[in-house]
């Protein structure tokens, strides 16, 4: 892990919280785009998601800034669609992701950016994450969609995009990464940790400064 | 849920036991359990029915006889009931009436059945009466899957000891029983029987059939003397086939007579057998037992036959028994002593009425002009079907012959008192079928003859008494719709007619008009229909039910009733039970899943943390807790949990207390942790000894802060010595959901905080730190001495060493703090002229600042690392001998036996009231002496003791430098000097130095000297003097101020 532990009070630290969550059809690689972020690894045999997975992931963006995600891994079985807004509901980004090799699963990912900017957070950032990239690298004859395409398609729709392999982990931390960084970090207020409950970004100094002497968190 | 045990099928409740007169009580053992989560699983079950049923088919043969308590009866009982031996076919109405039909040896190819005069010469009460080589009228043996035997009089219940018996008694079923075992094919089991003095029903069921008949209930209802006697009455089973289909089997014996009352009490004794008959309940498929028990009307098919009783009436009876032996004679050969006693009879007219039906009987066929006995009613409808039905049927009818038997028959019938009870609605009349009577009256014979009716003096006139109805649950609704109907018209006839309006010429004129006499013409007694109609069954399975013969045994001798039965053929939807087990599985599965589903879930993340991963190297897998690695004494650590609601409904959460050692301290987390949530709990309580509770919503997620802060000198200790660890399980409850355990561990590292003076000396060379591997000294592993014991144990130090590099620390740092001061040329004052306590007292730095030093120099002991390589850049010599000053009165105070000991102290405060005694106070020199010696009784106590007082002198004379030029000029005697002395006295300075000592002594004395803790009031008081003398003392003398 990168991230950087100060200790002590770093004049300028800032640590902000966002929720994120995952939609896509099922099998796109969801699951395994998380579990690659989270802990650098890969299944070649993942069980299809059931209700929700919850996962937490923090990353540096410099020096001084923290982000945590709180991580959403939806369901993308049909049965489990009606619960979709409970969990993007308040999210601050979205990863929508998509199968390079699956035609249909783009279309369902289009269905997916057109209900997140119709009913989400107004400022949600969504990402468009074309995974299965490393199959085309060895037989670019299963490609179903084009970069090109989907590119054009995500600049239409004004989202972050870029085709991922949960596999390689080619993109994965640069996603995510660049998800963070578009975050409106700037804007956010301090968060008080314990009076403050969670509406949007929060941002407060890395060590809980209110608890007294000795307080770091190494 | 859905055990196993609850897919067991109930064992039938099959009673061998013969009961009395009452109804039978409840099944014992068997409470009522009726769960709402099971209902709804057997619902749900019962949903899928379509793929557990497979249609099966059986034929259930319903037979009733009076046997009148002859003897040798029992021996026809296989012959006709089961063989369907008997059934004349020249007086079963279907063959041409008038028709010889005597010594018909040429119609069947080898076997010949026997003749009618044969057959009444043989017989004996020995043998079967029923005739020989009668191939039997199918479907016979095992071709039925249910035969359902109703008896009457196997016992005399005129006699007026068998009427009164309170029971039954057993003793007659037994050779029924013996000899329906001997007439049925092998493997038939007897699912039912129920005896009530005279009336036994018995039923049995083929191999293949018998284990899928469950909840099987009888019980008997006497209706007989006073209403309640076993000599009248019935007795009733319910079975239920295949797990879906109700039926009931009721065999009753009605009140016997002709005269008017006992008709009227025939339909009472019906109505007491309906109202008062009650079953066990019904388990359900899932082997659960209904709620209520069930009574006739509840069930999908019922049977109900026996000896009815109902006679013929407005019919002398004689002329009756002429009339019908018209037809029977023909069934003699010319010299049989029957036929001679009926032609005789027949000889000697003796009514009208016979006269005019003889004529009939003996008119040419075809003549239509003089049929009297028109088809009035439903009884003269379509015939059954039967396979004795002569070839020639098709081409006549018998029922426009006026002298076929059938057409004799339907006008005697009209007579019918059964069939008028159904029509005006008085008894059988709410839904009750019964198959086309096209044979003889079945009473009463003289014994021994086939066609022979009544020739005793009482001449008994001829009836139906014996007979088979039946009613499925469809025609009972059916009929209960109708009546509704019918009120509905009636009522609004009723309120047409206040209303004054007259026009009646409407359709609606004949609703309204009802006359039961003549519009209960259309009552369905006639069931023989051949399509029979779909019957939505009690548990919502369609089966269909259709009649296919109803048969009197003509030629069955040995009593005075002839017996009759009926064949059902019944399609039903049948429980497969491995199919439904497996249903059942699924679906109590899916229920738990949904169930699951409504159920609060969380998930809880602890926050991965970098340091987390290295602390524990020996751990194999992966730690799934809290970890908050190395933890150190009054070192603040915090890690976070993230509590995600991923289920489907909103969560509940708190922290509940965990278990605990005994005499552990109790509550939702140990003392030395604070948990934190990011928002405020649901009752916005802030007292953290409240319960505490936050609601989550699906997708929604709360931060919990876990701090964790070693500050309890005890804690530190028991962990030193390894009593203790830091090892504990916080309970996250979900209301309604689980509980999760959120383990929490974090390493203990070594310090020479809360120990004693003897151990700290015998720390090694690196530190504290350097125990981390050693055994913990207070561990008593006695019996295995590690080698490096000896050399662990030994002394190393004169004085602990943390003393030293503090002391030294504090002289040094003191100097530099007051070079700074000077240097930097600060304005105000400095922290020593604000503060005589200073620097252990007093601080100019902030406690945060302070904190985070203090920890360093608390790490620079334990590891032995030079304190000013530990200290952030930042920070100024101020800041950091403040620390170090700080962390010196703590370290005394941790120790835990302090500088002078308890005991130490007990003696210093002896010499001392000694000396007070003696009131010649000591010089200060001879004080400090003697104070020394009995303080370095324990030698590293006095070393440690010496050079803390030595250091205070020093930084005392740093702060307050006045001591110089008085030492300076301390060997001087001159007159001058001692004026300077004298001088010095009231200098501010000296004044100031003499705070400074007292401030010192004070703080030292009390983190030096330890007391006894029970010391309080006044004696305290004064022992706290004495404590800070000592100290002061020890300052002073560096003041070379001999006074
Ligand atoms: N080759 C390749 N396979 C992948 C990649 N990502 C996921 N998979 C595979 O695709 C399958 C489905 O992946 P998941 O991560 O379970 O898919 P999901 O989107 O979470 O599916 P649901 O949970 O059902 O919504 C698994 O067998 C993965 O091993 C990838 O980048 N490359
Ligand atoms: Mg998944």
């Amino acid at each position: 892990m990168t991230s950087r532990v100060s200790t002590g009070t770093r004049p300028g630290a800032r640590f902000a919280q966002f929720k994120l969550v995952l939609l896509g059809e099922s099998a796109v690689g969801k699951s395994s785009l998380v579990l690659r972020f989270v802990k650098d690894q890969f299944d070649d045999y993942r069980e299809s998601t059931i209700g929700a997975a919850f996962l937490t992931q923090t990353i540096s963006l410099d020096d001084t800034t923290t982000v945590k995600f709180e991580i959403w891994d939806t369901a993308g079985q049909e049965r489990y669609k009606s619960l979709a807004p409970m969990y993007y509901r308040n999210a601050n980004c979205a990863v929508v992701v998509y199968d390079i090799t699956q035609a249909s699963s783009l279309d369902k990912a289009k269905a997916w950016v057109k209900e997140l900017q119709r009913q989400a957070n107004e400022n949600i950032i969504i990402a468009l994450a074309g995974n299965k990239a490393d199959l085309v690298a060895e037989h670019p004859d299963k490609r179903a969609i084009t970069t090109s395409d989907a590119e054009a398609y995500a600049r239409e729709a004004g989202l972050l995009f870029s085709e991922t392999s949960a596999k390689t982990a080619e993109n994965v931390r640069e996603l995510f990464t660049a998800i963070a960084r578009k975050l409106p970090l700037e804007q956010a207020g301090a968060r008080n940790m314990r009076s403050n409950p969670r509406q949007g970004v929060d941002l407060r100094p890395e060590a809980p400064g209110t608890q007294g002497g000795g307080a770091c968190n190494c | 849920m859905a055990s196993n045990s609850s897919l067991q099928r109930p064992p039938n409740t099959r009673i061998d036991t013969t009961p009395g007169a009452f109804p039978s009580s409840p099944a014992q053992g068997q409470s009522p359990t009726v769960v709402s989560s099971q209902l709804s699983l057997s619902q749900a079950v019962h949903e899928r029915k379509a793929e557990y049923t497979r249609l099966k088919r059986i034929k259930v043969k319903v037979g009733t006889w009076n046997v009148a308590s002859l003897s040798g009866t029992e021996k026809d009982i296989g012959g006709w009931f089961v063989d369907g031996k008997g059934v004349s076919e020249s007086l079963s109405g279907l063959s041409l009436g008038g028709e010889e039909a005597s010594d018909n040896k040429d119609n069947k190819a080898d076997a010949v059945v026997e003749s009618v005069g044969e057959q009444e010469a043989r017989r004996s009460k020995k043998k079967p009466t029923v005739p020989e080589n009668d191939p039997g009228l199918p479907p016979t043996g095992e071709e039925i899957g249910i035969y359902a035997l109703g008896l009457q009089e196997i016992v005399d219940v005129s006699s007026v000891t068998e009427a009164l018996r309170p029971y039954s008694d057993p003793h007659p079923t037994k050779k029924w029983k013996q000899s329906i075992a001997d007439g049925l094919p092998p493997g038939y089991q007897r699912i039912a029987e129920q005896q009530l003095i005279g009336l036994y029903l018995v039923i049995y069921a083929s191999s293949a059939t018998a284990p899928t008949i469950s909840s099987v209930s009888t019980t008997s209802v006497g209706t007989g003397l006073g209403g309640y006697m076993g000599n009248k009455g019935a007795v009733t089973a319910r079975i239920v086939l295949g797990e879906t289909t109700r039926m009931v089997f009721v065999n009753c014996h009605l009140t016997a007579g002709v005269e008017k009352g006992s008709l009227e009490r025939r339909n009472w004794d019906a109505s007491q057998i309906l109202s008062r008959t009650k079953f066990d309940p019904v388990y359900d498929g899932g082997g659960v037992m209904e709620e209520f028990g069930e009574g006739i009307g509840d069930e999908d098919f019922c049977f109900w036959f026996g000896d009815l009783n109902y006679r013929l009436e407005d019919m002398p009876g004689e002329d009756v028994r002429r009339l019908l032996m018209l037809h029977t004679r023909n069934e003699y050969g010319k010299a049989q002593a029957s036929k001679q006693k009926i032609e005789h009879e027949l000889a000697n007219p003796e009514s009208s009425t016979f006269h005019r039906n003889l004529e009939a009987a003996n008119q040419p066929s075809g003549d239509d002009s003089s049929s009297t006995h028109t088809a009035a009613d439903s009884s003269s409808g379509q015939s059954v079907a039967s396979s004795t039905t002569l070839s020639n049927q098709e081409a006549y009818d018998p029922n426009s012959d006026p002298t076929s038997l059938q057409t004799t028959l339907s006008s005697l019938l009209t007579h019918d008192q059964l069939h008028a009870q159904m029509r005006t609605r008085k008894a059988f009349h709410d839904g009750w079928r019964e198959g086309s009577i096209d044979f003889l009256p079945t009473y009463k014979y003289d014994v021994g003859s086939v066609g022979m009716f009544d020739s005793s003096e009482k001449r008994r006139g001829p009836s139906w008494c014996d007979r088979i109805l039946y009613r499925t649950r469809k025609d009972k609704f059916a009929y209960e719709e109708k009546v509704r109907q019918e009120e509905l018209a009636k009522k609004r006839d009723n309120e047409m007619k206040l209303q004054g309006v007259v026009e009646a010429a409407t359709d609606e004129a004949v609703l309204f008009d009802y006359d039961p006499e003549n519009d209960g013409a259309d009552d369905q007694y006639d069931g023989s229909t051949a399509d029979p109609e779909v019957v939505v069954t009690k548990a919502g399975f369609e089966d269909r039910l259709h009649l296919e013969y109803y048969k009197s045994h003509q030629r069955v001798l040995s009593s005075d009733h002839k017996p009759l039965d009926a064949v059902f053929t019944l399609d039903y939807d049948a429980v497969d039970p491995d199919l439904k087990a497996k249903v059942h599985q699924e679906m109590a599965r899916e229920l738990d899943k949904a169930e699951n589903e409504g159920r609060p879930v969380v998930t809880i993340v602890v926050d991965h943390h970098r340091e987390s991963d290295t602390t524990h190297t020996d751990s194999g897998p992966k730690y799934e807790g809290v970890d908050f690695g190395h933890v150190k004494y009054d070192h603040l650590k915090t890690r976070n949990v993230t509590i995600a609601n991923t289920g489907r409904v909103p969560a509940t959460v708190g922290f509940i207390d965990r278990s605990v050692d005994t005499g552990q301290p109790r509550g939702v987390s140990p003392p030395w942790l604070s948990i934190h949530f990011d928002r405020p709990s649901d009752n916005n309580n802030p007292n953290p000894g409240a319960l505490q509770e936050y609601t989550l919503q699906p997708g929604d997620a709360v931060n919990v802060e876990l701090t964790l802060h070693i500050t309890d000198m005890d804690m530190v200790r028991r962990l030193s010595e390894g009593e203790d660890s830091l090892e504990d399980v916080l309970v996250l409850r979900i209301h309604n959901g689980r509980d999760y355990f959120l383990p929490l561990r974090g390493k203990w590292l070594q310090s020479a905080f809360g120990r004693s003076i003897e151990k700290l000396v015998r720390i090694p060379e690196g530190g504290a730190r350097k125990l981390q591997h050693q055994r913990p000294a207070g561990s008593n592993h006695s019996s295995h001495h590690h080698p490096d014991d000896k050399e662990n144990d030994a002394v190393k130090w004169s004085a602990p060493r943390e003393l030293f590099r503090l002391t030294e620390a504090i002289e040094s740092f003191t100097e530099r703090s007051m070079a700074e001061w000077e240097m930097k040329g600060e304005e105000g004052e400095a922290p020593w002229e604000k503060e005589a306590a200073w620097p252990f007292s007093g601080f100019v730095s902030e406690e945060k600042e302070r904190g985070v030093l203090r920890e360093r120099v608390r790490e620079g002991l334990d590891t032995n690392q030079p304190f000013t390589e530990l200290f952030v850049l930042e920070s100024g010599s101020i800041q950091r001998l403040e620390a170090v000053a700080e962390t010196l009165v703590q370290f005394l105070k941790s120790l835990e036996d302090g500088i002078i000991t308890e005991e130490l102290w007990a003696e210093v405060e002896k010499g001392m009231l000694e000396h007070e005694k003696v009131k010649k106070p000591l010089s200060d020199e001879d004080e400090r002496m003697w104070i020394l010696d009995t303080v370095s009784t324990a030698p590293a106590h006095g070393v440690s003791f010496t050079f803390i007082t030595f250091m205070l002198s020093r930084v005392a004379n740093e702060v307050v430098p006045i001591q110089q030029q008085l030492q300076r000029r301390g060997t001087a005697t001159s007159f001058d000097d001692m004026e300077a002395v004298q001088k010095s006295k009231d200098d501010p300075a000296r004044a100031r130095r003499r705070e400074v000592d007292e401030a010192y002594a004070a703080i030292f004395a009390d983190a030096m000297i330890r007391l006894p803790t029970t010391l309080t009031g006044k004696a305290r008081k004064n022992t706290d003097v004495r404590r800070k003398h000592v100290v002061e003392v020890f300052l002073r003398s560096r003041l070379g101020d001999g006074s």
